[in-house]
């Protein structure tokens, strides 16, 4: 483990769930404030699940736009921070395939979203041993199944604790990355094991 | 410890910090491939900030952009598409010579209701006429937000304020 790996989780310090509660409370009240501050937060996240879901840069846009506006008349029922990042994801879900069934916005046929990813741009040779573990983490991801490479890529965004109130809504009720490692991440890393590149360190 | 250690990575094993690990560079993986809009939060921000909470969120449902013959030439129109449950809102968007939107609407079903354009520079508020009807002959270029405010008692969606998603101008 390099300190690197580390400082790229995904925010986990045990107040923040305190904080965005107090967000949510204060949001709930009116402030446009508080409000703000979550839609900073979590609207990385969110795009994430909408690009996932297959959509365009200008669809997902438009889905965030509606996803909080909805929020706003939800706020009542939402008091954890658990809670509001599961709500927030399987809705953006949801409204991405809305916006996918409509006959205008015809995908291709096959939703490959990971070979539409620009290829890691080539950097100087500073930056090759990193170059290097990111084409194998590339490499690995792809080899996955689409359902593993959506919930990894959704899981990535997300901060520890809601993890599971996350996974639960995404609706795999086994092998999901709560607690437990799950099915997708175990698959991920054997794959990095084994790939060209023959280690994760 | 070696990730492939028999035992430590299978998947009902607790989540360590290997794994913490590779969801760090995942998450950093797609930041760098398909990052978010920096400017995005800001827009979001821009249309949630109502006055009252109460509203129904209109979603976009069509978007056509085609070129209109005018007497200087083509030009570009476009017309928007918005629904709610209460309401439709159908906008079409034209140039002004000075560099300023037209922006032309109709309300179904047709009722008279007051409209407002919230824009990054100030708010403009028209009303519809009875067959839904309503035009703001000059918008800033920019994001702007439409609001239909409540209408009279007994009419369609005339409790709450019907808020679009903020659309570039």
């Amino acid at each position: 483990m390099d300190d690197r790996r580390r400082v790229a989780v995904p925010t986990s310090q045990p107040d923040r769930g305190e904080r965005m509660a107090r967000l949510v409370t204060a949001a709930r009240e009116g402030s446009e404030d508080a409000l703000g501050q979550i839609v900073t937060e979590l609207s990385p996240l969110l795009w994430q699940v909408a690009r996932a879901a297959g959509l365009s840069a200008a669809d997902a846009e438009d889905v965030l736009q509606t996803v909080w506006l909805r929020l706003v008349s939800h706020l009542d029922g939402i008091r954890t921070s658990s809670a509001l990042t599961a709500w927030l994801v399987v809705t953006t879900r949801r409204e991405a395939w809305r916006v996918r069934a409509t006959a205008r916005r015809q995908l291709p046929a096959d939703q490959d979203w990971l070979a539409a990813l620009p290829d890691t741009e080539p950097g100087g040779e500073e930056r090759a041993v990193l170059d290097d573990q990111r084409r194998a983490l590339w490499a690995a991801i792809r080899q996955l199944p689409p359902r593993c490479q959506e919930l990894l890529r959704i899981i990535a965004f997300v901060s520890r604790p809601d993890y599971s109130a996350v996974a639960a809504e995404l609706g795999i009720p086994r092998g999901s990355v709560g607690p437990t490692r799950g099915r997708c991440l175990a698959k991920l890393r054997a794959a990095l094991a084994d790939g060209p590149e023959g280690s994760l360190r | 410890m070696k990730p492939t250690d028999s035992g430590h990575s299978a998947a009902d094993g607790p989540l360590d910090d290997v794994d913490f690990g590779i969801l760090g560079d995942i998450r950093q993986a797609f930041d760098e491939a398909d990052p978010m809009p920096a400017d995005l939060p800001e827009r979001i921000r821009f249309s949630l900030a109502l006055r009252g909470l109460e509203v129904e969120v209109a979603r976009l449902a069509a978007e056509e952009d085609r070129q209109v013959l005018a007497a200087r030439g083509a030009e570009q129109s476009r017309t928007v598409t918005f629904d709610s449950d209460s309401l439709t809102i159908m906008i079409r968007i034209d140039s002004n010579s000075d560099g300023t939107a037209r922006v032309d609407g109709w309300l179904a079903p047709p009722q008279r209701r007051e409209i407002e354009m919230k824009t990054s520079a100030d708010s403009l508020s028209v009303a519809s006429d009875e067959q839904g009807r309503f035009a703001f002959a000059r918008v800033p270029r920019g994001t702007a937000q439409l609001i239909v405010r409540p209408g009279e008692p007994g009419q369609s969606g005339s409790g709450r304020s019907v808020v679009t998603p903020a659309l570039i101008l």
